[in-house]
């Protein structure tokens, strides 16, 4: 628990110190020619396998500094949500089925962002997966039909871009630490350049199935340094630990993961 | 200047940095179980989502048993600055690491050295 304190300090005063050095956010980040922020780019993010707790590490390997994660402490569950938290079950990433969006989000491979006036991508290395966020004004499709990484779309409120994304299949855990969710789950998240270096993601996830409230995180990712490149990243290509039989059905198993 | 410089650089390298997991790390190992896995390296499958060492571990008697080690993903630990080259065949090595749950001799590396001292690949993807 003490760790637990310190680390939440040390991702607090990070948190704190980046936000604080780009208190005069807005001046000079990148734009596109239409003057909304420019978030074309490679980008760091902070490796997040439980999203109840910090960490202020990038996660790809490469030296990239000023990634940070702000967790958002124990959850509150429904009843179907404890059920759902406290059965044993099988890790269908290790299947190489795919994350599902948040937990895409925090693997520790970077992501690229490539925007156009009217359409985003975020572009994942791990699995080699895209998405694409409309920010053409559109509103959400109804009747969706259940997803893994759902529908998003994306409005410009001032300088931060808002993305809304709901269609989800109930199937994706919220991260690796198992934290169950439900068709029903909608993930909000803000971004805003902070500086021309760091993005503030600020993710909300309303799950009424299966948490008595919101849950939030507030991240900082930080931008790879010129030359860097997505790479290849199949899950199947050598997956022993399913092939030969090394996995076990797991549940909540204290800090391990 | 440039000796300090060396040792941050180095330093980074062997940090104990995560190994990256497509999975939970107690869906296959066991925290409380810890192995040595010392010998002769056969092959190195430097192969997303984890890399793989096989190692010819040769007993008092002579008996020879073939272990599996699993390391990171190849793309983090090029942005560590490893490669594919970093560990040949016919290189001794020492790993250690946590064994398998289901009781093969599979292993996820810890600390992976050479026989001249040089640390590998370091990280796991426990406690992380």
């Amino acid at each position: 628990m003490r760790i637990c304190s310190w680390k939440s300090i040390i991702a607090t005063a990070a948190l704190a110190t980046v936000l604080a050095s780009v208190s005069a956010s807005g001046q000079n980040i990148p734009r596109l020619a239409d003057g909304k922020p420019d978030f074309n780019g490679i980008w760091d993010r902070p490796r997040i396998l439980d999203i109840t707790r910090d960490s202020n590490a990038c996660g790809s390997g490469a030296p990239t500094k000023g990634c940070v994660q702000k967790g958002s402490g124990e959850l509150s569950y429904t009843a179907w949500g404890r059920e759902q938290w406290s059965g044993p079950r099988f890790d269908y990433a290790a299947r190489c089925l795919p994350w599902g969006y948040t937990r895409a989000m925090q693997t520790a491979y970077p992501i690229e962002i490539m925007q156009t006036p009217k359409r985003l991508a975020f572009l994942f290395e791990s699995n080699n997966v895209f998405h694409v966020v409309p920010t053409d004004g559109r509103k959400l499709p109804e009747n969706q039909d259940p997803s893994w990484l759902g529908y998003s779309v994306g409005r410009y409120e001032g300088d931060t871009l808002v993305i809304e994304t709901t269609g989800f299949n109930g199937k994706t855990w919220i991260d690796t630490a198992e934290h169950p969710s439900s068709e029903q789950l909608r993930v909000t998240e803000r971004l805003r350049l902070i500086d021309a270096d760091h993005v503030e993601q600020v993710v909300t996830w309303t799950d009424p199935k299966t948490y008595t409230k919101p849950i939030q995180n507030t991240r900082v990712w930080s931008r790879m340094k010129a030359g860097e490149e997505l790479m290849e990243w199949w899950c199947m290509e050598n997956n022993k630990d399913l092939l030969e039989g090394h996995l076990v059905d797991t549940h909540k198993t204290g800090n391990e993961q | 200047m440039k000796a300090t410089l060396a040792a941050l650089i180095v330093g980074l390298l062997v940090a104990p940095l995560p190994a990256v997991a497509h999975h939970a790390f107690a869906a296959e190992f066991d925290s409380k179980k810890t192995v040595i896995v010392k010998g002769t390296v056969d092959k190195v499958e430097w192969t997303n989502p984890h890399i793989w060492i096989y190692v010819d571990m040769k007993d008092e008697g002579g008996t020879v048993t073939r272990w599996q080690c699993e390391g990171g993903s190849p793309n983090t630990l090029t942005r560590q600055g490893w490669s594919r080259e970093s560990l040949k065949p016919g290189q001794q090595v020492s790993i250690e690491g946590f064994r398998a749950k289901n009781g093969s001799n599979t292993c996820n590396s810890r600390v992976v050295t050479t026989a001249d001292g040089k640390r590998l690949f370091a990280g796991s993807s426990f406690g992380q």
